[in-house]
């Protein structure tokens, strides 16, 4: 029994990691490229979340559908919030920009709590569901695993493969080199943080089809959490690390619970978080550019 | 001139006597008489995380002083009949607010009682300061059994304590279906959640179901698939549990998109908002959920006769129709409001009842005190612990909330067992025959 309940949150695990891993890729992209730690990265998560249920409780269109209004919004917010204020304080001290980031997130929060309210909403998106024997999977969480699979692929591809992938990586290579061959090195760290941005707007949304309830304006703390360790696990700078990043993760969380729940007297939820943040101080003190990075 | 003196000595003694006189019988009249006003003073939650509880509970306690003072015609005490006078402020749900404004309301304002905050931590960390002041504190807020644990002498408690969330719902499922079994048990990891966990523990062992699965989750939680995986192995046919109501929602949907059917299945804390139903639509069908008070209890005149217990108060109606005049909106009361409002006529009776307004009167007289009115019993140990008041459970039927327990408050039959996951997604919907 133990064994079949190990398998089946093995793979949940695997489902939801592939999602953190998403939620996560636009934070290690905008570190790895401008160097600055958006601490008000779980607000951004939140928009994406609102946008989901707004499109799919007003109109009635489809999570799927939502994913490339989000990463249009999410590029204009971080294209906005670029241009007003991270642009200036590209070479200030890093507290700037922590505390910046900080208030874009309350901003958002607040934002979004004045037009829909401090209320827990949620929507009810039914595709039916795969049994798999050990353990039942509502395809809403397949979609959000494979979908997120998709992007940090073509993310992967769009890096290594495109001009404008091989740019961003001269600028985080020598960004003064990349000036003298002719690189528009400004309006690399535009798009670099407008896409980080897009990406984690996105996840919101992956994040819903996931778990399509509990949506207010301050559930992205505890992403925001999660995304840190997620970053270590993945290398920090590496967007498409942080996605197998977050898939060690979630089979972590999830299988870690039924190991720990053998253990009488514990109560296993406990010790999965425990042990989320004691790996992230391990790995810290370790290797503290990342569990997966080749440096 | 000896005489003289005698004279002027007794003349001076006659003085002071007749003055002393005049002055005790003064003091006298003024105890005989009836005061001016009675005061109200509340640490109220206005805003803050606690503001939509505050407002409904500011609303149900107005509700009810209109109710007294212009219905009822003010409180009999002393051979008058005295109005009562409401001082709230707002605490910001804040404790360190609620601390000095009851210190504020009771030096300042002198009021004669002092309701308490809403929220158990906040109840709570007031309640020190009521005791060293010897002031009566009534809460209508705080479930948690351990501020009855703690030796408190003036706090008198009107919500329902947090032991008996689920007493109802296992007595409901007992008499329906004899045969179950079955039970599991998952809470949030809280004093509050499991204060209601034990107190279902041991309620389920009292009714002979046996405890298949026990465990908690932690606040704030995004994902309890693990937790539920095991709760399912477990094949339970009841299924009690949540905290608040983010984790109630999230409950309910990973129940749902694990497959997980049981024969019933009861949240505290979510259920019974309008919300959780908005959020799940038809896979909260059947779902239950206790509740202090919903509106359309049957609790009345004739059923407090029949249980030969006296009645006080207004009718269902007429607390609804002077919550929305006190509110200003067109809003139905909740469970919040209603039990702020049935501590408003608890604390007349006993006023009443100890023709006095003293606090240590008013308590004992609060000790004896037993009666029903629209929020269902009042009755309390001798901590101060509210037993007279039954909770009352709610079942989504076709997305209408529909009070099946107690039988003295049903509106209508439970569905049992709740419709399967799977039949929900296909449109079924929880309506009994």
């Amino acid at each position: 029994m133990e064994v079949e309940q190990l398998t089946g949150n093995l793979l949940q695990g695997l489902v939801l990691g592939a999602v953190y891993g998403m939620a996560t890729m636009g934070l290690s992209l905008i570190f790895g490229v401008l160097r600055i730690v958006n601490v008000g990265h779980g607000a951004f998560i939140m928009v994406g979340a609102f946008i989901t249920l707004w499109l799919f409780n007003a109109f009635g269109i489809n999570p799927l559908l939502a994913i490339p209004f989000a990463f249009m919004f999410g590029m204009g917010l971080g294209l906005i919030f670029y241009y007003a204020a991270i642009r200036k304080l590209r070479n200030a001290p890093e507290l700037a920009t922590l505390l910046v980031t900080f208030s874009f997130g309350i901003l958002l929060e607040e934002v979004v709590k004045f037009i829909f309210g401090s209320e827990f909403r949620g929507y009810n998106w039914i595709v039916g569901k795969v049994n798999l024997g050990v353990t039942v999977l509502p395809m809403s969480k397949m979609y959000a695993c494979f979908g997120s699979a998709l992007v940090a692929l073509l993310l992967y591809l769009w890096f290594n493969k495109t001009r404008a992938g091989v740019a961003m990586r001269s600028v985080v290579q020598d960004s003064e080199g990349a000036r003298v061959c002719g690189v528009n090195v400004g309006g690399v760290y535009a798009f670099s943080f407008a896409l980080g941005i897009g990406l984690t707007v996105v996840s919101g949304v992956m994040l819903t089809m996931f778990i399509p309830v509990g949506i207010n304006p301050y559930m992205g703390g505890g992403y925001t959490l999660k995304a840190f360790v997620i970053a270590v696990l993945g290398g920090l700078s590496s967007p498409y690390g942080a996605f197998f990043g977050g898939l060690i993760f979630g089979l972590i969380e999830n299988g870690s619970y039924t190991l720990f729940a053998l253990i009488p007297g514990v109560e296993p939820f406990a010790m999965t978080r425990f042990l989320s943040f004691a790996m992230l101080l391990i790995i810290l003190l370790i290797k503290p550019t990342g569990l997966l990075s080749t440096k | 001139m000896e005489v003289a003196m005698k004279r002027k000595y007794f003349k001076t003694l006659f003085i002071i006597f007749t003055l002393f006189l005049f002055i005790v019988s003064g003091y006298a009249n003024a105890a005989a008489r009836s005061p001016d006003k009675i005061q109200i003073g509340h640490p109220a939650c206005l805003s803050g995380k606690y503001a939509k509880a505050g407002e409904q509970a500011v609303g149900g306690i107005k509700a009810c002083i209109n109710w007294v003072n212009n219905v009822y015609g003010g409180v009999k005490i002393k051979g008058g009949k005295v109005p009562l006078v409401y001082k709230f402020y707002d605490s910001e749900s804040k404790k360190e607010s609620v601390t000095s404004l009851i210190a504020r309301l009771i030096t300042v304002d002198k009021v004669n009682v002092i309701f308490s905050p809403y929220s158990s931590g906040l109840t709570l960390r007031g309640a020190p300061i009521t005791e060293s002041r010897r002031m009566l504190y009534m809460d209508h807020g705080g479930a948690n059994n351990k501020i009855f644990q703690q030796g408190f002498r003036y706090i008198v408690q009107t919500i329902g304590p947090a032991s008996r969330y689920h007493e109802g719902t296992l007595d409901m499922i007992r008499m329906i279906d004899p045969k179950a079994k079955r039970v599991a048990l998952a809470y949030e990891d809280s004093e509050f959640g499991k204060m209601v966990m034990d107190g279902a523990e041991k309620h389920s062992k009292k009714l002979g179901f046996d405890i298949v699965f026990q465990r908690t989750y932690p606040k704030g939680v995004t994902d309890l698939t693990p937790l539920l995986s095991a709760l399912k192995s477990s094949k339970p046919d009841i299924v009690l549990g949540g905290g608040h109501f983010e984790d109630g929602q999230l409950f309910n949907r990973q129940m749902a998109d694990l497959d997980i059917n049981v024969n019933a299945l009861s949240l505290i804390a979510a259920a019974t908002l309008p919300a959780f139903y908005e959020a799940l639509t038809n896979m909260a069908e059947g779902v239950m959920g206790p509740s202090h008070w919903e509106y359309g209890v049957k609790y009345s005149t004739e059923e407090a006769k029949k249980a030969g217990i006296d009645w006080i108060g207004p009718s269902q109606e007429e607390f609804v129709d002077y919550f929305k005049k006190a509110v200003g909106k067109d809003i139905v009361p909740d469970y919040h409001a209603a039990e702020a409002g049935a501590q408003v006529l608890a604390y007349v009776k006993a006023v009443e009842n100890a023709n006095s307004l003293n606090s240590d009167k008013v308590r004992k007289a609060l000790g004896k005190l037993k009666f029903m009115s629209f929020y269902g019993n009042w009755e309390i140990d001798e901590t101060g612990l509210q037993i007279g008041h039954s909770m009352v459970d709610a079942q989504w039927q076709n997305s209408k909330r529909v009070i099946v327990w107690p039988i003295e408050a049903q509106t209508g039959e439970a569905y049992y067992p709740m419709p399967t996951f799977s039949d929900k997604s296909k449109g079924k919907v929880a309506v009994p025959e």
